[in-house]
């Protein structure tokens, strides 16, 4: 059976898909309620549509890796390959080989190269002094800790040594008064003693 | 679902500032669709897995060139889309894919067998009418998007659904009108 409506018939492909507006929606549907070739079109899509929506999703067998993850991190060797690292790496070696290379042809070389030659000497000798400096700065810290340790080691034996005195003399002072407090009882319990039997006081 | 949409976005735009964590919430959210697309589409777990691992990866090294957060579902699909092209334009002279069995079912049918019933009718498509089919139908995707995604007209991606839908009906109708 075939609809009246021929090649203007509603879409009802794009009615099963949701891509109707819905002006157009209501009139398919009322093209449907008196048209049996539509109903059976639409039906037989909506039943396709249907079996196929038995089709579940699936679980992911493992997550998926975040961005943060270890497994994102560059390698060792990757870090040669970023242009920052690379940069100063070649420059680097770069001043090096300068530093090695060139000093012997710089004496014989014209006189550009020798004002080359005197900026390089300039920039060699404020390294050197830069280094030198670092390493009397790294001695100073160094003898600085050194003494601020033993300082704090002193400081911590007085300490300690302070305490074991006080905490002897507290022990004396408690057996003193343990001792006083004793030789008291005793007396008290032997005048009593005396009173009770008539033998007297000592 | 707007709520989800809104958070999207902020999570997009804290993506797109640097904050990872942003896009691992996001990764999140959208694997297991991505996965799924991919898997239907290239038939394979392992290789649908390596697939979307790949998309999102290049999702996050192109997040700043997405012109608009609130298209980024489309975005993202066409970024697993040029991916699982790659890989079936890499596999296609190797291997054919394999003709559904014509089994005819008798009885009653169980959920777990028309669910097969599909999966095979789904694979009796060629991958562009499959993928547009998983798109529409799996994914809710408009007509519109689906252009975006898949890089050609409208009318194009139209005719591939309604032809994969005429060849579905037409395979799944044994086994759907047993049931």
């Amino acid at each position: 059976m075939n609809c009246g409506l021929g090649s203007s018939k509603p879409d009802w492909k794009a009615y099963v898909l949701g891509e109707l507006d819905a002006k157009a929606r209501r009139e398919a549907e009322a093209h449907a309620a008196s048209c049996v070739a539509c109903q059976d079109e639409a039906g037989s899509l909506r039943i396709t549509l249907d079996a196929m929506a038995t089709l579940r999703d699936e679980e992911l067998p493992r997550r998926i890796a975040f961005v943060s993850d270890k497994v994102f991190e560059p390698k060792w060797w990757q870090m040669f390959l970023k242009p920052s690292f690379a940069g100063a790496a070649a420059i680097a070696v770069a001043i090096l080989v300068h530093a090695f290379v060139q000093p012997g042809a710089i004496r014989q070389a014209d006189p550009v190269a020798q004002v080359d030659a005197a900026a390089i000497e300039a920039r060699v000798s404020a390294e050197v002094e830069k280094r030198v400096q670092q390493r009397l700065n790294a001695a100073v810290n160094a003898a600085v800790d050194s003494a601020v340790n033993t300082a704090v080691t002193k400081a911590v034996a007085d300490a300690h040594k302070r305490n074991q005195e006080n905490t002897a003399q507290m022990l004396a002072a408690a057996e003193r008064r343990y001792g006083q407090s004793t030789e008291l009882m005793t007396r008290q319990v032997t005048q009593l003693y005396a009173m009770n039997t008539g033998l007297g006081v000592r | 679902m707007i709520f989800r949409e809104v958070e999207d976005r902020d999570l997009i735009s804290k993506a797109r500032r640097g904050d990872v964590e942003a896009y691992n919430l996001l990764v999140s959210r959208w694997e297991k669709r991505v996965f799924n697309y991919l898997l239907r589409l290239v038939n394979h777990r392992e290789d649908a897995l390596d697939l979307c691992q790949e998309a999102f990866l290049k999702a996050y090294q192109n997040l700043p060139k997405l012109d608009d957060p609130e298209r980024f579902s489309a975005w993202l699909f066409r970024i697993a889309h040029n991916e699982a092209f790659s890989l079936l334009r890499r596999r296609k002279p190797e291997t054919e894919y394999e003709e559904p069995e014509a089994k005819g079912i008798g009885g009653r049918m169980l959920p777990i067998e028309l669910s097969l019933a599909v999966e095979s009718a789904l694979k009796v498509l060629s991958d562009d009418q499959r993928e547009a089919v998983l798109l529409k139908v799996y994914q809710g995707f408009k007509f519109e998007e689906m252009a975006v995604i898949l890089d050609c007209p409208v009318s194009t991606v139209k005719s591939r659904v309604y032809t994969a839908l005429d060849l579905l009906k037409t395979a799944l109708a044994p086994t759907v009108l047993q049931k």
